[in-house]
């Protein structure tokens, strides 16, 4: 098995056979982006793989930077404003800002800029029933002037195709006349739900990523076979779930947002190894911090996500919030005074002051070099040293009054502190105690700064993960293929209804048994959005029961939502009749994960220390710390902090007041001393 | 009480003169193009727009009250 997470800086590959995980990391070609892949898969070798799953960011940039190809988008006629839009919803800091724009927006970076959006005389009623004809010749005027502008592709989505999708299906045959084999993509086919503006921006991204992708897929294709590969191409969704590339192709939309919800899924998997359902999963890397969560051995999922402020799309997505802080986040002095950590980062170029390529600013991977936590000579695996007086004189030049000791300290712990708020926003958020959560601590600072927070957010323990540099990766390796459909039809839910619903479902098990293709022992679950008679926003992923769709069944679907609403908003409104609003199956076809070896427990001489640093700058006084190498631990092993555990792309740090005890799988659980 | 009245307007609706423009349209190669105030998020802007596409060509910020600035204007930056 192999697996590549594909970044904006590295591309991190894990190969898995025979129990053993090998690892590499290459740069990423920004230019040709499967270079890296292929280079990264033939330095492990690839031909005995029978997989080979993929995630990467690379359409996901394309969107942010707006490195994107021309396309045209077509829609009903005086609705060609949709995309600009969006939801009208403004961030709360732009509430009394009369000068904010959004981001996408016309006077902004519109992803399509607005002669490329043209309207097309038509309209369907949100019954179904054609209220206007299509005008094909006004439809073909259209299309000769996106023909003209030469557009590479053409995103489609009239209003109400979800409930009729003649006019769209009609629309694309134009379009293959007009305009010839370009990538078309219907809403009615890529997102058939309710409310238009979600719908309009999932089809574009769809257009964008199948324009992004198609090549990029036909080249990875093809330098993988080129190196002997035989098995099963995969792409990860946006739940970290896995399509195979034939099939992620249809509707590319779904692996846009792939990378960060590999993290959260290889922790629900390693939580099921080691006996922890209830996670907090935090990934931190040189600029953010990605927090998730998995409660009862499952993602939070939402059914959409947005790439930008109300930029958003309509795909299952692991929820996951980003804070700017990481290892290269940037410490500065405030106008006020203040000291302050983030959100501004280093990156990786110029990167920290101590990677000596020109960083002048401080950032907290100079503070743990200061405070003794990073080996110079052993950092990113020993590729590159770090100058500890480069990392001195950018603190020495911040222009504050603070000697240089309260300079690194006050950083540290705003550092930190920003990380734990971070977390305890999303604890409240979701409504979890944080002392019910073990903390996964992963990405290749995780290790080195969450442990030293556990008390900050009151976590039960702290996880580092066998080879957490490389754990989203690993994360690929650690998930279910899995396939899933969504069509929305408003239905109100009453026995006298048991028919329709029927008929819905087996319309869509039939197309999505047909996509199953010879996967035949699958099964299929169910689930709808509902809502109270009244109320505009869903209650997501109700459970329907399985086998034939009955009055008795349709009952059984009202109290589930009932249930369901008082689990999310702690009351019931048993008395208010209940609207379906969007249908929903998901297949899920078992596959081979990553399993980590396990560790043997430890006899004759006990661990030893490789050596000792001395701590300063991260405690009240100078501590001197053992260092412990990881590939030394065996199972049962405790070290008690101050210590430090180092591996070829992480480390470890134990405070003083925690013990760490290594688990089976060579886990380091990390807790208070009681 | 008659010369301090406006005159009932002729046209039945105000109509803006467009200047045309040579030249051909960068985004779909066609040459109608015009010059003419428009009204768009962010404010007034001057734009030279192709009258078969309605790409603009030119787009730049434009006082409609020539020097006067408004405050509204001078909020909407």
């Amino acid at each position: 098995m192999m697996a590549v997470d594909v970044g904006g800086t590295f591309t991190d590959v894990v190969a898995v056979s025979d129990g053993m995980i090998r690892t590499a990391k290459v740069s990423t070609d920004v230019q040709q982006v499967d270079r890296g892949v292929v280079a990264g898969a033939a330095e492990l070798g690839v031909a005995d793989a029978t997989v080979f799953n993929h995630a990467s960011t690379h359409g996901l940039n394309a969107i942010i930077t707006r490195s994107l190809p021309k396309i045209g988008f077509l829609t009903t006629a005086g609705h060609r404003d949709i995309p600009d839009i969006g939801r009208s919803w403004r961030p709360v800091a732009a509430l009394t800002d009369p000068s904010w724009r959004r981001s996408f927006g016309d006077a902004a970076r519109p992803l399509v800029p607005r002669y490329l959006r043209r309207g097309i005389t038509e309209r369907i009623r949100a019954d179904g029933a054609i209220h206007v004809a299509l005008d094909e010749a006004q439809a073909r005027e259209q299309l000769g002037v996106l023909r003209r502008c030469n557009v590479q592709g053409v995103a489609i989505c009239l209003l109400n195709a979800y409930t009729n999708d003649v006019h769209e299906r009609r629309l694309r045959e134009l379009v293959r006349e007009e305009l010839g084999d370009v990538p078309v993509s219907l809403s009615s086919e890529i997102s058939p739900l309710a409310k238009e503006y979600a719908r309009a921006s999932t089809t574009l991204v769809d257009v964008f990523m199948k324009i992004i992708y198609d090549d990029y897929t036909h080249r990875l294709d093809a330098g993988l076979r080129g190196l002997g590969f035989a098995g099963q191409l995969n792409f990860a969704d946006c739940t970290a779930n896995l399509i195979p590339a034939a099939d992620a192709m249809e509707a590319p939309f779904r692996v846009v947002f792939a990378g960060p919800a590999a993290g959260t899924v290889g922790s629900a998997h390693f939580g099921r190894l080691i006996g922890e359902p209830n996670l907090l999963c935090a990934d931190i890397g040189g600029t953010s911090c990605d927090i998730s969560l998995v409660t009862h051995g499952e993602p939070f999922v939402n059914t959409t996500f947005e790439l930008e402020h109300d930029l958003i799309v309509n795909a299952l997505s692991n929820d996951i919030s980003s804070i700017g802080a990481g290892g290269g986040s940037l410490v500065a002095v405030s106008p006020s005074g203040d000291i302050t950590v983030g959100p501004g980062s280093a990156g990786a170029d110029p990167g920290p002051a101590c990677y000596g390529r020109g960083g002048q600013q401080p950032t907290m991977t100079d503070i743990c070099l200061i405070a003794g936590l990073l080996d110079p000579h052993g950092f990113a695996g020993g590729k590159m040293v770090l100058d500890q007086q480069l990392a001195m004189r950018a603190f020495e030049r911040l222009d504050t009054p603070l000697t240089f000791e309260h300079r690194v300290r006050y950083a540290w712990d705003i550092g930190l502190n920003n990380i734990a708020e971070g977390i305890f926003n999303i604890a409240i958020k979701q409504g979890i105690d944080p002392r019910d959560y073990a903390l996964v601590a992963f990405g290749a600072a995780g290790p080195l700064l969450l442990p030293a927070l556990a008390d900050l957010v009151n976590v039960k323990r702290v996880v580092v993960p066998p080879h957490p540099g490389l754990f989203s990766a690993l994360g690929l390796l650690s998930a279910d293929q899995a396939y899933g459909l969504s069509q929305s039809a408003y239905t109100l839910l009453e026995p006298g209804n048991a028919d329709a619903v029927a008929a819905l479902f087996e319309s869509m098990e039939a197309r999505l048994r047909r996509r199953l293709g010879t996967q035949t022992d699958v099964a299929i679950e169910r689930a709808f959005d509902g809502q109270l008679v009244g109320q505009t926003w869903e209650t997501p992923f109700v459970p329907v029961p399985a086998g034939p769709i009955t009055a008795a069944t349709i009952e059984q679907m009202v109290e589930n939502f009932h249930q369901a609403y008082a689990e999310r908003n702690g009351n019931r409104f048993a008395s208010i009749p209940v609207q379906g609003v969007t249908y929903r199956l998901r297949a899920v076809v078992p596959t081979d994960k990553v399993t980590y070896a396990e560790l043997p427990e430890r006899r004759g001489a006990p661990l030893r220390p490789v050596g000792t640093s001395v701590l300063r700058y991260v405690a009240d006084a100078e501590e001197l710390a053992q260092v412990y190498a990881r590939d030394d631990l065996c199972a049962g092993d405790e070290i008690r902090g101050p210590a430090i555990v180092r591996e070829a792309l992480s480390t470890t740090y134990i405070t003083q007041n925690q013990i760490a005890r290594v688990g089976r799988f060579g886990e380091i659980g990390i807790e208070r001393i009681r | 009480m008659s010369n301090h009245s406006f005159p009932r307007p002729e046209e039945p609706t105000p109509r803006q003169a467009r200047e045309p423009v040579a030249g051909r349209c960068d985004a779909c190669g066609e040459s109608p193009l015009m010059r003419y105030p428009l009204l768009s998020e962010g404010g007034w802007y001057l734009v030279v727009k192709c009258q078969s596409c309605l790409h603009s060509q030119q787009r730049e910020k434009w006082q409609r009250l020539g020097h006067v600035t408004l405050l509204t204007d001078a909020l909407a930056c």
